[in-house]
């Protein structure tokens, strides 16, 4: 759609497509932070900044228009590029009849496998969290793909997976506490941080998986590399132990590849869950969707999730559909197989964290379905507790 | 006989011991594969309880399968009680798998203790920890340190997983209990599948994969062989590009193809040709278990020996080095740690090729030196020389004749290695020619080898 400036539009209807910016009362902002002269609290962190007074603003290169009319506010977030039909009125408003999306880019051709392969996708180990819980579930996980637990059949099947994929957190929040910034130097000598003895941890997970299939890791938003999105791959330094193998990949988040012909895209849930934060939609497998429909993996960025300040190209633009999409750390698993227009298939998975859940996701690359596998052990209570972990 | 054996081990280990005996700690304790290990804990349990020996032993099993939940497959996999496995088991649409997961005295409150013993055993085998799994993965061979930042750069590998089965006459364990093996695991299929395949039959899930592969492992196995020969020509040109960039954000080219199947025995020929394309620095993928771990303590033997080689040549190439500067600067580099003794062995390893070659010259050298007007006289003089002792571990000083030359080039050579006194004469004679040489290449430079014994203001004279 050729891109009009909106300037020279009066009274007529025309499609236009251009940056969109919401205006958010809620919004954190930093001034608002350091102004500590004024005595006012900070900004308690509040699970969603939507208010009713938020407003929409159409942006482009020279000026800004607000909009009103048949367009959902608290459904947009900072940074959507869309196309919205309307006209502007004499107040200086904008408004809207209709709007649309990019919609789904197209699609690439399918070269998946014939037979039954399986790609393991899990996410937020959360290692490192200093309880023991998840633990033994991830014993489990590991020792179900390396083909040690089951039978004869389970094994069999398990060595169809063909690659398992680390979505992020692998290390817990926990891992993140700076106490020791604020305690005397005195107290701390000894101290080393939390996430040397998890990535130990982490260390010895992934060589027992990298023994026996390829594992991608990527990085997430309690892990030890760079903040801003693109996060860079996890250094192999901090797992000496893994990356003597050559099955260990270590990869960057947002992360696409094409596993065994079939295109993978995802990241480890911070676009996602940003969204969220700024949205009124509720549902992660529904921002998921949106996202791709709009275009673009993290439209928040760099507004109020930190990004790379590219300036030529933006990468978080998609240009062609994947085959698998996929968002980590999701509060519960869920799937959805979406079909396009123009014939594009793509499986949107949004992954649980594993240390709340329990659960991976197993996706097979053959018909494109993926079904949760839950582990659990058994405790005090052994109640039927147990059962509802993992839905 | 030696089921027998594993169980007195079993029996020890839970009731004198006192210990949580889990499946996977068996396995490596016992050194067997891991569904191995699971069958003799099975045996052993059969075996008590029909003992009715009183000794309360308390088993957990592992329950994997699927239930429909919400409208969707879910797959479970639980450790349970023995008293909550039949609860568990009905719970479950259509059952995977059940196996004993452990075995021990007391009654667990809670699976922690299970975790913290898989752990401790895994921490100490972390090297070998595939070594008793079920499934083999060819691509992961360790590399070696100098290969990691390469291999960084080089798209990501095709690996190649097989399940070396334990039916059916694959012997997966290699340390020489491979009859045994092969009993017990033809055993226990039968053992096994029977609690599941009953199941598993009655209540038949389309959906469900496990039953899917299960019943297409026969026919599957006939279309894995026409597999390979289609694929091996994919792997040719995937191994064409193998070294490509490494990720971006956008675009990673990965193109890792790989080939699984369900083994059986039978699994053709056709796999290992395939295969010997598939890897650029691993061996060829086998599908029989016991080649694949012989192929990877050989490819891991590979690598040593690599490794090895590398080392060992490299202290060569040092010593040869310092060989030269020590000669340039004589007795001021003695406190050096390197052994003189090893030094005169290379250069007795190249000497001989050079001496015929050598003494050709001989006649025209030493007339063109002494000609030159540096007046180089031989000399036998008493030298203590140090060196150490590999064998003792201790420096040894010894007083050796040595021959040398009594202008500052005199080439102080090594030799000596404690050679009993009559090798002496064959080792100047032999020198001779080499000095000269020594001599002749290094006759400008070695004017500065102040050999302090003479005097220093040699020095000075030959300037």
């Amino acid at each position: 759609m050729p891109q009009r400036r909106w300037l020279h539009l009066h009274n007529t209807w025309q499609d236009v497509q251009v940056r969109k910016l919401c205006e958010l009362q809620l919004q954190p902002s930093i001034l608002q932070e350091i102004s500590e002269e004024h005595n006012l609290e900070p900004q308690p962190p509040l699970p969603k900044y939507i208010h009713p007074s938020d407003e929409l603003i159409l942006e482009d290169e020279l000026q800004r228009i607000k909009l009103e009319g048949a367009i959902e506010v608290q459904q947009l977030v900072t940074g959507t590029i869309l196309a919205v039909y309307g006209c502007e009125q004499d107040d200086g408003k904008f408004l809207v009849e209709d709007h649309c999306f990019a919609n789904l880019p197209p699609s690439l051709p399918w070269k998946g496998p014939s037979a039954d392969r399986f790609v393991l996708l899990v996410s937020g180990l959360g290692l490192g969290s200093g309880s023991g819980e998840s633990l033994l579930g991830t014993q489990l996980l590991v020792d179900v793909v390396t083909g040690q637990l089951g039978a004869e059949g389970g094994q069999s099947c398990a060595a169809n997976i063909s690659r398992v994929l680390l979505a992020g957190n692998l290390l817990s929040q926990n891992t993140q506490s700076r106490d020791t910034i604020n305690k005397a130097k005195y107290l701390t000598k000894k101290t080393q941080a939390a996430s040397v003895e998890a990535v130990k941890m982490l260390d010895e997970i992934l060589l027992q998986l990298c023994t026996s299939v390829p594992v991608d890791v990527m990085p997430g938003e309690f892990d030890p590399t760079n903040y801003t999105l693109p996060q860079q791959p996890l250094h192999r330094c901090m797992l000496p132990l893994a990356s003597a193998y050559a099955t260990l990949h270590l990869v960057t988040n947002p992360y696409q590849a094409d596993i065994d012909g079939v295109r993978f895209l995802g990241t480890s849930g911070q676009n996602i869950s940003d969204i969220f934060k700024y949205s009124s939609m509720d549902d992660y497998l529904e921002i998921l969707e949106w996202t791709l429909r709009a275009g673009h993996i993290s439209p928040t960025a760099p507004d109020t999730l930190g990004c790379y300040p590219f300036y030529k190209s933006d990468p978080f633009i998609l240009t062609t559909c994947p085959h698998v999409y996929f968002c980590g750390n999701a509060p519960r698993f869920q799937s959805k197989l979406l079909q396009g227009d123009e014939g594009q298939r793509v499986l949107l998975v949004t992954v649980p964290a594993f240390s709340a859940t329990q659960t991976a996701c197993l996706v097979n690359l053959r018909d494109l379905s993926c079904q949760p596998i839950s582990f659990s052990g058994f405790g005090a209570e052994d109640d039927d507790g147990d059962m509802e972990v993992g839905h | 006989m030696e089921d027998e054996l594993y169980l007195e081990n079993i029996d020890e280990f839970v009731t004198d011991q006192n210990r949580i005996v889990t499946y996977k700690w068996l396995s490596y304790t016992l050194g067997v594969h891991v569904n191995q290990a699971k069958q003799m804990l099975y045996d052993y349990v059969e075996r008590k309880r029909k003992e009715n020996s009183g000794a309360q032993l308390h088993v957990t099993y592992l329950v994997a399968g699927s239930l429909v939940q919400n409208g969707h497959t879910c797959h479970k996999v639980a450790v349970v009680r023995e008293d909550k496995l039949e609860a568990m088991k009905s719970k479950l649409a259509t059952i995977a798998s059940v196996h004993v997961y452990s075995v021990q005295k007391a009654l667990l409150k809670d699976s922690a203790p299970l975790y913290n013993t898989d752990y401790d055993i895994v921490k100490t085998n972390l090297h070998n920890c595939s070594k008793f799994s079920a499934i083999q993965c060819a691509a992961a061979v360790p590399r070696a340190p100098a290969e990691v930042p390469q291999a960084q750069r080089a798209s990501a590998q095709a690996g190649s997983r097989a399940p070396s089965d334990a039916g059916a006459g694959s012997a997966p364990v290699v340390n020489g209990h491979a009859p045994s093996a092969a009993k017990q695991t033809s055993q226990q299929p039968k053992g096994i599948m029977e609690m599941f395949a009953a199941k598993a039959a009655s209540k038949g899930h389309d959906a469900n994969k496990e039953t899917k592969t299960e019943s297409k492992e026969a026919p599957g196995v006939s279309a894995a062989s026409s597999k390979p020969p289609a694929k091996s020509s994919i792997m040719n040109n995937f191994f064409g590009k193998a070294a490509m960039n490494k990720l971006k954000v956008n675009s990673v080219p990965e193109k890792p193809k790989e080939e699984k199947e369900v083994v059986k025995p039978s699994v053709p020929v056709a796999e290992p040709e395939s295969s010997s394309n598939v890897v650029v620095e691993k061996p060829g993928k086998k599908t029989e278990s016991v080649k694949s771990q012989q192929k990877d303590k050989k490819s891991k033997m590979k690598r040593v020996d690599k490794s090895d080689n590398e080392e060992e040549r490299e202290p060569e190439n040092l010593k040869k080095k310092r060989k030269r500067i020590k000669q340039l600067e004589s007795d001021s580099s003695d406190e050096e740690d390197i052994p003189p003794s090893p030094t005169p062995e290379e250069e007795k390893a190249p000497s001989p090729p050079p001496v015929p070659a050598l003494k050709a010259e001989l006649e025209p050298v030493p007339t063109e030196v002494s000609a030159g007007g540096r007046k180089r006289k031989r000399k036998r003089v008493l030298k203590s020389k140090m060196f150490i002792d590999e064998e003792e571990g201790c420096m040894v000083t010894e007083k050796v004749y040595e021959s040398e030359s009594c202008t500052d080039s005199g080439d102080d050579f090594t030799e000596s290695k404690p050679p009993p006194p009559q090798k002496q004469p064959v080792l100047p004679a032999k020198k001779e020619p080499k000095e000269e040489k020594k001599n002749v290449k290094k006759g400008p430079a070695a004017g500065s080898r102040a050999n302090k014994q003479v005097s220093i203001m040699g020095f000075f004279q030959k300037k």
